[in-house]
């Protein structure tokens, strides 16, 4: 039973935090709720039974992906005038639609939970790190091999876009 | 995990907590004796037997101080930075062994709740940086950013090989895979130089203080924190010093193994204060290298190093255990 | 022996050479320094600096001072052109060893002249504070502005009808409004300085660093505009140590000046004393006698030890090197105590005085010395061990903040730190005062002029002054440490009780102090942080009509921008660390 009502709160936190970090008009703190949500998750994938993908949504997600972010952040020092742009955006034409469309999923998924056969999901179970990695590398290895080959292309273009800005200062620099 | 067994080692929480507090606390003394004593001065000599009671007074004046906020920053993410580094760094001594038994979780995923909470950390530097508005916060915070997330990639990295010897992120079963064997620090030698520097850069202290570098930023991150907040800061770095010399401790020396005429908890504290010395006398000794230097002995050493070391280990694992 | 410096020789027709190319009204004035002092129209000041520079017989590759002198006091000028405001420019040619004194004479009405900025970069701080200190406009100047005194100072310090005491001033007062509008005026407007706010890619961050701040050694302040955590521009900024030395000098007697020259390096201790008393005594006619020029040589080298230490220690904590600057400071306590003992005072014993020192060596100083000498060596040994080679401070400063010889001279930049260029300059060999060509020693050099090899220079010069030291020990002459003559301070006090002439003679040089015949005069020495020279003008008095300090530190600072730009921020850190300068000497 107390899982249950934790998995419930951690649900909770998610969609609230969620909806913050969409709604907040200052960027830092938008992406400090984005990492509650973030751990909240995390808090309900070891409830569903697998800590070590808890553990790792908190390492990757929580503790880099959005350290970057703030990173990225901190470095545009968005002030005052941002905020009120993001504001701006915020406009009831600019939400209206995506909100309809994420309406439409939630009662898909409502529908889907409601009739459908969800069997499968309510089992849950310890996943051992262990029947992670053999299922990594035997199932899913195509894959790990497919992500592999795609973080590799993603580097090659970051290297890329930094030479050319490092070769744009360097003319600068002989202009000026 | 959430069996009633394991209740009883709850009551272990509030022991630990305020335990590895007071290690904090005499770490601070301890080290500016130790310090004085390398660097031909007294060091603090005045309050109570040899100075031991200097912390206590140094606390006492942090608590008394005026809890003043920075009018220009952001208020909540101020106060928060501080709690954040503080509670993550406790939280991983979640799962720290000292003993079988003394032990408040034991979970086959420790090590990785140790790699997410060193992860939470970067938070309270990064924010305590955004939230003072001052430019050397600023920078401070920058700089904390780039070098927690890269070198939490080469901490990372550089215990595989230790998993991979023992077959589990237990770090329970970590240190009894060591029982028979050989300790870890022989055949990971390369692992635990990368695990030393990267704990170094991942606790930013003296060799790797950039985000707060005295000569170069005032004081980083914390240059607007005063009082308590402060206080916080200081203890989460040295609770983490703590952190880092246990965990040291577990992966490579064999934990509370020794022989049996001294309690495993007695083996266990003193490697743990041997591996402490051993950082405060790397902070005595080594000059502070650049912020891009740190980066690129990241990139490229340490991370081809790691990977040779994974793959090395890899390969000797399959090799004799099939 | 007859002068403690002896004169450069003058440079075979260089004088006629500017007279046939810049007429007759080119004008010779003689010096007891005998530098050759040229007065020429100042229209031509920036023709005649251009042919000194690069088109003359033996190039003048160093603008070693420029100042003005305020003259309308003055009673003795004979021979000079009429002239209210003097601006000089002392020359030096490093390849032909001599100088040259270039005066332009101005009236108060027209206080302008053409800057020489272009010519010597280094001019550009100096023009600055003439403007300071004298009013004096420097017409095609990029930014002519106040540099020593606050940016809403009134009046121009050095001036004759400025006060030189708070007492002939109102009293201070000290408002909100005031307060807020100085500091206002100090706010740094990156456009001022023709800096953008931003580049095609990246917004610029201005950052100010200092005055207060752990690493810049005082109170300097220096402004930067980051791109990241690179170096764009950085816009140096003085003044906040300022004491008016130079208007000091003017109020006391010649010899109660002494102890205000060992505030000007506060590291330096008796080496300020050395070139002040030692161009005194050239003015005055005093030759000092052996056992005294050698015992100034043995304390001037323990204090070049002193400061020299002090600059190894704050070099290695600067790149984050906790534990040298404490056993540096446990070395130096060592030679603070025989300082002490020989001298009674420490940092500031003021103790050279006019014509010799204030009393003979104690006993038992040589066993003090030479268990120094026997001492240091082994632990210079360690430090090298600990600092010098260890891989991450070669890292942090091989190849930072690297100049060559002809940029450090275009930059006034004197010295160790010209040494470390290559160059093998040294006052010490080149133009031995005080007994320095009696002693067996050799100038380290270095080759890359960046931060790292300024600091092997030290390191080595370190040992070289223990030579010193040790054969001044050695080899002490016997004899008075003190001139025999009647300008010397304070005259001896056993002859005052003879009878009533020698008393009232006493009296009259112990208040009034001594009186210097009318002259002008410049005394250069090595000190420890380059060269540090007295121009003192008398004008018959017991007081200095003008005395310029021209100290190494100040040029040091201007040059940082040009030897930082492109670094990061910690590299700026270690070229700061490895100037070696204090914000005293700077500012003065």
């Amino acid at each position: 039973m107390t899982p249950l009502i934790l998995f419930y709160v951690a649900g909770f936190v998610t969609l609230a935090s969620a909806i913050l970090a969409i709604t907040r008009t200052n960027a830092s703190h938008a992406l400090i709720y984005l990492v509650v949500a973030l751990l909240a998750i995390a808090v309900i994938f070891f409830l569903l039974g697998s800590p070590f993908a808890a553990a790792l949504q908190i390492v990757v997600y929580a503790g880099a992906i959005v350290v970057l972010f703030l990173f990225v952040v901190m470095m545009l020092n968005l002030g005052k005038s941002s905020v009120a742009r993001e504001r701006e955006l915020l406009t009831r034409g600019i939400w209206t639609l995506p909100s309809l469309l994420a309406l439409v999923l939630f009662a898909v998924v409502l529908f889907a939970l409601v009739s459908g056969d969800h069997e499968a999901g309510a089992q849950a179970r310890m996943i051992e790190p262990k029947e992670v990695g053999i299922a990594l590398y035997t199932k899913y290895v195509l894959a790990v091999e497919l992500a592999g080959v795609l973080l590799l292309a993603a580097l090659v273009g970051a290297y890329h876009l930094g030479r050319r800005y490092l070769a744009d200062r360097r003319e600068e620099e002989e202009s000026s | 995990m959430f069996g009633i067994e394991d209740f009883w080692s709850y009551a272990l929480i509030l022991p630990v907590a305020v335990g590895v507090l007071l290690g904090a606390l005499v770490l601070v003394w301890w080290e500016r004796r130790l310090l004085g004593w390398w660097q031909d001065r007294l060091g603090p000599n005045r309050v109570g037997w040899f100075g031991s009671l200097q912390a206590l007074a140094d606390l006492i004046k942090l608590l008394t101080k005026d809890d003043w906020l920075p009018p220009f920053g952001d208020r909540v993410f101020f106060i928060l930075a501080p709690i954040i580094v503080t509670a993550a760094m406790l939280l991983a001594f979640v799962v720290v062994p000292f003993t079988p038994v003394l032990v408040i979780v034991e979970s086959n995923i420790a090590l990785l709740w140790f790699l997410a909470m060193s992860a939470m950390a970067v938070y309270g530097v990064l924010l305590g940086g955004l939230s003072s508005n001052n430019k050397y916060a600023l920078l401070g915070g920058l700089r904390a950013a780039a070098q927690m997330v890269t070198y939490e990639v080469f901490l990372a990295l550089s215990i595989l090989g230790v998993v991979m010897l023992s077959g589990s992120f237990s770090l329970v079963d970590i240190v009894e895979n060591q029982r028979d064997g050989l300790w870890h620090f022989i055949p990971q030698a390369l692992g635990l130089v990368i695990f030393v520097i990267a704990g170094l850069a991942e606790t930013h202290r003296l060799p790797f203080d950039l985000p707060e570098a005295e000569h170069e930023l005032t004081a980083g991150f914390h240059t607007e924190y005063s009082g308590m907040k402060f206080g916080l800061i200081m203890a989460a770095e040295y609770v983490a010093l703590i952190l880092l010399s246990c965990l040291i401790v577990i992966l490579f020396f064999g934990g509370w193994l020794g022989p049996s005429f001294l309690p495993p908890v007695v083996w266990f504290g003193i490697k743990v204060v041997i591996v402490i010395n051993f950082f405060i006398l790397l902070r005595a000794a080594i000059p502070r290298p650049r912020y891009d230097q740190l980066m690129s002995l990241g990139w490229k050493i340490l991370l081809p190093l790691t990977l040779v070391n994974i793959l090395a280990t890899g390969a000797w694992v399959l090799g004799t255990q099939g | 022996m007859a002068l403690p410096q002896e004169a450069a020789q003058e440079p075979p027709g260089i004088v006629s050479d500017l007279i046939t190319r810049f007429g007759e009204s080119t004008r010779l004035q003689t010096t007891v320094d005998d530098y050759p002092t040229v007065w020429v129209d100042r229209e031509n000041i920036q023709d005649v600096l251009r042919f000194l520079k690069h088109d003359a017989d033996t190039p003048y590759e160093l603008l070693y001072d420029l100042s003005a002198i305020d003259e309308r006091l003055r009673k003795h000028r004979d021979g000079q052109p009429a002239s209210e405001f003097t601006v000089f420019y002392h020359l030096m040619s490093l390849s032909g060893d001599h100088d040259l004194r270039v005066k332009v004479a101005l009236q108060d009405d027209d206080l302008h002249l053409k800057s020489v900025e272009s010519i010597y970069p280094v001019a550009n701080w100096y023009e600055r504070e003439a403007f300071d200190m004298f009013g004096v406009q420097f017409d095609e100047h990029p930014n002519l502005r106040r540099i020593l005194t606050p940016p809403l100072w009134e009046g121009h310090p050095l001036r004759k009808e400025h006060p030189a005491r708070a007492t002939e001033m109102e009293p201070y007062q000290y408002s909100e409004e005031f307060q807020d509008a100085q500091q206002e005026a100090l706010k740094f407007v990156p456009e001022e300085w023709g800096m953008s706010r931003d580049a095609k890619h990246t917004d610029f961050m201005f950052l100010n660093l200092g005055p207060n701040h752990p690493s810049v050694h005082g109170v300097f302040r220096i402004a930067l505009q980051l791109d990241g955590e690179v170096i764009v521009q950085a816009v140096p900024d003085i003044g906040y140590h300022h004491r008016g030395q130079e208007k000091m000098a003017e109020r006391q007697s010649w010899h109660t000046y002494i102890p205000y020259t060992d505030r000007i390096d506060y590291l330096g201790g008796v080496m300020n004393n050395l070139p002040y008393v030692m161009n005194v005594e050239r003015m005055a006619g005093i030759t000092v006698p052996d056992r005294a020029q050698v015992i100034r040589v043995m304390l001037s080298e323990c204090f070049r030890i002193a400061s020299h230490l002090l600059f190894y220690g704050t070099f290695a904590q600067d790149v984050g090197q906790m534990s040298p600057v404490f056993y540096m400071f446990a070395d130096r306590e060592r030679l603070f105590s025989i300082i002490e003992a020989i001298t009674g005072g420490r940092m500031h014993p003021s103790w050279f005085r006019i014509g010799g020192v204030t009393q003979d060596l104690p006993d038992g100083w040589y066993e003090m010395v030479t268990d120094f000498c026997d001492y240091m060596p082994k632990r210079l040994d360690h430090y090298e061990k600990m600092s010098l080679q260890n891989k991450i401070l070669q890292r942090r400063t091989k190849g930072i903040g690297a100049y060559n010889t002809a940029e450090g001279l275009d930059w006034g930049i004197t010295g160790p730190s010209l040494r470390a260029t290559g160059s093998d300059w040294d006052l010490r060999k080149n133009r031995p005062y005080s007994s320095y060509d009696q002693f067996e020693f050799d100038i380290p050099t270095a080759s890359n002029g960046d931060s790292y090899d300024r600091c092997v220079v030290r390191v080595e010069e370190i040992r070289q002054s223990l030579r010193i030291i040790r054969q001044c020990a050695e080899n002490m002459p016997s004899g008075p440490y003190k001139a025999d003559h009647r300008s010397t301070t304070p005259p001896p006090k056993e002859r005052t009780m003879e009878h009533i002439e020698t008393l009232i003679h006493h009296f009259l040089n112990v208040s009034w102090g001594p009186v210097v015949p009318p002259c002008e005069s410049e005394t250069l020495v090595e000190a420890t942080k380059g060269w540090m020279g007295f121009y003192s003008i008398s004008d018959g008095g017991g007081m200095a009509y003008r005395s310029r300090v021209r100290t190494p530190s100040f040029p040091a600072l201007q040059q940082i921008p040009f030897i930082s730009n492109g670094f990061m921020v910690a590299d700026l850190i270690a070229i700061i660390a490895s100037i070696d300068f204090v914000m005293a000497d700077v500012d003065r």
